[in-house]
């Protein structure tokens, strides 16, 4: 073998046990009715499973939540990071301080991130509805209407910082001579950024999208720490349906087969997303 | 790796290496895992006792939150050699757990157990251990739910303490406030709205299902519960509060924001204890019986793994904190009851929080049902409990929740 | 700062107040929380409490009292392990990758990997490990890391090895390596702050999952994140003692976390964007 390959070898086999194996047993179980109570009973179902999920609403609603939560944060982010990106650009001083201080929250793990807003957010306990009320602002952040919102703004809380370090670097990386002829040519600063920043990021954007995009699908631990998918189902997140599909109620098999379509979703959105992008 | 692999490995077999040391001693070493609750320091304490009677039994505690408990039973009980020895079983898993041959049945044990009186369980408690007519397990603490009020709110105006839902929701309205709330309720969805509604429900008479074992959980009687439920939750219970919990509603009434509760019997004591979350309030709170009189009764159990290494080492342990010597002392250390003959003991009276507390809650928990029944009981009270949530929240209607609720109970019979 | 025009004091002015606006808002959690973890008992749940006696009680009931330093040991040694397999096994073929361009596809699987919803890995995981008696175990939580913490150190690195020149090889092979001496001997050294930025992003992303090691684990191979969940019970959110247990899951992390910021990018580009 050469040595090309004899490097790529232990990676490989590695894979090959952690992931390619469990993915394969998972295929198997969403094809089964799979229960962990009754493991002496497991019946074969073919795609019984994917074909009653996808006519079950608390499954649809799960999925409609994460596509609205991905949506939504993910634009938040794009939108925050830039301008922040820009802004810091043109600060004049500390901006090495300023930068790595906003960059923290990415760092830091996300259960603790949904325990500090839970906290802060409380209507009762919390120190962020009881300033808002003192100038006169009652706001239920964990209401039906805005909690899948404010999940959204805490996931940007986090994730913003992400966008700002791509952007950052992506803009540092662009060639000097447009922004020059621009100038030149007596362009406005936001015609600037309208046609030569932002077309020039263009390919910085499309993988701070689709990485943060992929990592939102995730969503899990604000949902754990705060809402638990409440009120009703208005912030069921697909993976926490999932967790207690599989976890709670054991039902393996339906739990497999909701991951797969969910492979499926985010691999169909990554596609659209990219050959959109490339368009342009 | 072979130092990693032998941190999870020594749980796994203190078991077995146990009773292949023992051999000749009859040495035993019980893990069980247990929830993080008040009751669980009590059981602390005595078992120090238990341990000091029989030298040759060592017991470990694995305690932990509610949330991570039913996974970690579930692998123990997969496993070919548990890794617990006795386990704690809440009511709606007792079916579920029991038909899959996760638990050993104790009646040989209870039988061959001379002064044990199981018959002295208080019987709606005793019986949800009691499955396919065998018992898989024997009462540790109930959580029946009652009604707390602040007596001193109605001694001073002199409103009677209401015997009936009606009756119960026109006083809450009135005792609503601007900044004072008449009931600190917890719509929380899954199990904490469930806990709460389902005495709603009862009031009203309604059931999950009828005797035929039909889903009615959306028939008129269940309707004007929860529109009740929600009116009220929408006049006379704290703004902001559709996530709360047991815990924030708790908050509520000890801070004095608000007049009552429905919650578990035992947060009496609590909310009563000089120094304690309530400060100057403490005191000042009384325990009744649900509005409408039937309550919803939440119960753990004792049990025994099937696969357990050393089931008579466990049995020794679970009798003996079950007995009823040491369930009075458990009791009179604050322990929530299940035995008739603790519940009227003088000594216990006396020690405990008083004879009037002990009378209402025998009163609560003789006319109690479980929270849930059936194999699926956890992923019922989740469905109903969501659905529940989302009429409250004004998500759906009445109806249309209801009915989904009784779609989503049917498909997982 | 390459495109910066000259702007007025007054531009420079309002750049600086939103830039401090959101150091503000980054910065007030942790404030808040700190806060917390030593306020007295009786004013943690009040809101509007700015002075008081500070207490350290509530540190000392969990670093002397408490599970958690047993928490983070168990989360040091899931971290450091994940990460050295991952370096031994990702380094090589990061670099096969990168100098033999590899099949696109191999690459492809990598980012493929990346990827993975932890929600389709975990159903399997549980049940394997169940079956192998490593359900609470801290190898089990290892596997179970090593499926999102590889393909991203691989993917990190090929990024690196795409920026050593071809020369240095080259130049190896002139002086008497083979190429896998080359390989070890001169061009991962020439990568060291890559392959410590990798290290640390690993170590990053196993020490805050708590996805997989919620499931995983129970009393006895508890990692920290789990711990912290924990601290919302029954009994009610017990805020002070989750305060300390939040700030020393954060802090170390943003101290290191400081060290790789500039090479971040790069890592996590892997060779797909040229900045």
């Amino acid at each position: 073998m050469s040595l090309r390959y004899r490097l790529i070898l232990p990676l490989t086999l590695l894979l090959a046990a952690v992931m390619a194996y469990p993915l394969v047993f998972s295929a198997w179980i969403s094809l089964h009715d799979y229960r962990l109570t009754r493991l002496y009973d497991v019946r074969f179902r073919g795609l019984d499973n994917y074909l009653y999920i996808f006519g079950d609403a608390p499954f649809l609603k799960a999925m409609t939540n994460t596509l609205m939560f991905v949506a939504g944060a993910v634009s938040l982010e794009l939108v925050l990071g830039l301008g922040l990106a820009l802004l810091l650009q043109r600060l004049v001083r500390f901006q090495n301080f300023a930068r790595a201080v906003l960059l923290a929250p990415m760092f830091i793990t996300p259960i603790a991130v949904g325990l500090m807003f839970r906290f802060m957010l409380s209507s009762e306990l919390g120190v962020i509805p009881h300033y808002l009320r003192l100038m006169g602002l009652g706001v239920d952040w964990f209401s039906a209407d805005l909690a899948l919102f404010s999940l959204m703004l805490i996931d940007a809380w986090q994730w913003t910082p992400f966008m700002l370090l791509m952007f950052l670097a992506g803009l540092e990386a662009l060639p000097r001579s447009p922004f020059e002829a621009a100038k030149v040519d007596g362009a406005s600063p936001w015609m600037t950024f309208w046609h030569v920043t932002l077309p020039m990021l263009r390919p910085v954007i499309l993988v701070a999208l689709i990485i943060r995009a992929l990592d939102a699908f995730k969503v899990f631990e604000y949902v754990y720490a705060i809402t638990r998918g409440g009120p009703g189902d208005a912030t069921e997140v697909i993976l926490f349906h999932i967790y207690k599909t599989g976890f709670r109620f054991f039902r393996m098999g339906e739990a497999a087969a909701m991951a797969f379509i969910l492979i499926a979703i985010t691999l169909v959105l990554v596609v659209i997303l990219y050959s959109a992008m490339q368009r342009k | 790796m072979n130092r990693l692999c032998k941190w999870s490995l020594t749980t796994l077999m203190t078991g077995t290496a146990a009773v292949m040391i023992s051999g000749a001693s009859l040495a035993a070493e019980l893990n069980i895992i247990i929830e993080e609750v008040p009751d669980y320091d009590i059981v602390k304490k005595l078992t120090e006792k238990f341990e000091a009677a029989n030298p040759d039994i060592k017991v470990n505690f694995d305690a932990m939150p509610f949330d991570a408990m039913r996974d970690k039973i579930l692998t123990s009980s997969l496993a070919p050699s548990a890794t617990y020895d006795v386990i704690i079983v809440d009511n709606p898993w007792m079916e579920e757990f029991s038909r899959a041959g996760y638990l050993t049945p104790l009646d040989d044990f209870i039988k061959a157990d001379e002064g044990y009186k199981y018959d002295d369980f208080i019987k709606a408690v005793a019986d949800v251990g009691v499955v396919d007519g065998k018992t898989y397990g024997v009462p540790y603490y109930n959580y029946a739910l009652g009604l707390i009020v602040r007596q001193d709110i109605f001694d001073d105006k002199g409103i009677e303490v209401p015997t009936t839902l009606e009756d119960y929701v026109s006083v809450v309205k009135e005792l609503t406030t601007d900044d004072f709330y008449g009931a600190a309720m917890q719509p929380q969805k899954g199990y904490k709205i469930m806990e709460e509604w389902k005495n709603w429900l009862y009031a009203e008479g309604g059931e999950l299902f009828d005797e035929n074992g039909e889903v009615i959980i959306n028939n008129d009687a269940a309707v004007k519960a929860l529109d009740m439920y929600i009116d009220t939750y929408n006049t006379a219970a704290p703004k902001n509060s559709l996530n709360w919990g047991f815990d924030e509603a708790l908050r509520a009434v000890s801070s004095g924001k608000a007049a009552t509760m429905l919650s578990y019997n035992w947060m009496l004591p609590t909310l009563n204890a000089k120094g304690g979350m309530s400060g100057d309030l403490a005191g000042k709170f009384k325990l009744y019986e649900v509005p409408g009189g039937k309550a919803a009764l939440g119960a753990w159990f004792w049990g025994i793994p099937a696969n357990a290494e050393d089931k008579d080492a466990a049995w020794k342990f679970v009798s003996w904190i079950t007995s009823p010597e040491v369930a009075k002392e458990r009791v009179i250390a604050g322990g929530a009851p299940v035995r008739t003959s603790v519940i009227n003991d003088k000594d216990v009276w006396e020690k405990g929080f008083g004879k009037d507390y002990y009378t209402t809650l025998q009163g609560i928990l003789e006319d109690a049902a479980p929270l849930a029944t059936g194999p699926h009981a956890e992923e019922l009270i989740e469905i109903v409990g969501t659905e529940l949530s989302a009429a409250v929240s004004g998500q759906k209607t009445v109806k249309e929740a209801l009915d989904a609720a009784a779609n989503g109970v049917k498909r997982t019979q | 700062m390459t495109n910066t025009v000259g702007q007025s004091r007054l531009a420079s002015l309002v750049v600086a107040l939103v830039v401090a606006l959101a150091i503000v808002v980054v910065l007030f959690p942790f404030l808040w929380i700190f806060l917390a973890s030593i306020k007295p008992a009786s004013v943690v749940a009040l809101p509007d409490v700015w002075t008081f006696s500070p207490t350290a009680r509530n540190w000392n009931d969990v670093l002397l009292g408490s599970d958690v330093p047993k928490n983070i040991l168990n989360s040091l040694i899931v971290s450091v392990v994940t990460v050295s397999v991952a370096l031994f096994t990702g380094a090589p073929a990061a670099y096969s990758f990168s100098r033999y361009k590899t099949g696109a596809g191999f690459r492809f699987t990598i980012l493929a990997a990346e990827m993975m919803p932890p929600a389709i890995l975990i159903l399997p995981l549980f049940l394997i490990l169940y079956q192998l008696g490593l359900i609470d175990s801290l190898m089990g939580v290892i596997l179970a890391h090593l499926t999102f913490v590889v393909p991203v150190i691989t993917w990190f690195l090929i990024g690196f090895f795409d920026d050593v020149p071809r020369e240095l090889e080259d130049q190896a092979m002139i002086d008497g390596y083979t190429r896998f001496q080359a390989f070890y001997k001169v061009i991962l050294p020439a990568i060291r702050p890559g392959i410590a930025a990798a290290a640390v992003f690993g170590f990053v992303l196993s020490w805050n999952d708590m996805f997989y090691a919620l499931i995983l684990t129970g009393g006895e191979s508890k990692t920290l994140p789990v711990a912290i969940a924990g601290f919302w019970t029954f009994r009610g959110i017990d805020m002070g003692k989750m305060a300390v247990a939040i700030l020393i899951a954060v802090v170390p992390i943003l101290i290191v976390s400081f060290f790789i910021q500039k090479h971040l990018v790069r890592g996590l580009g892997g060779g797909a964007v040229k900045f």
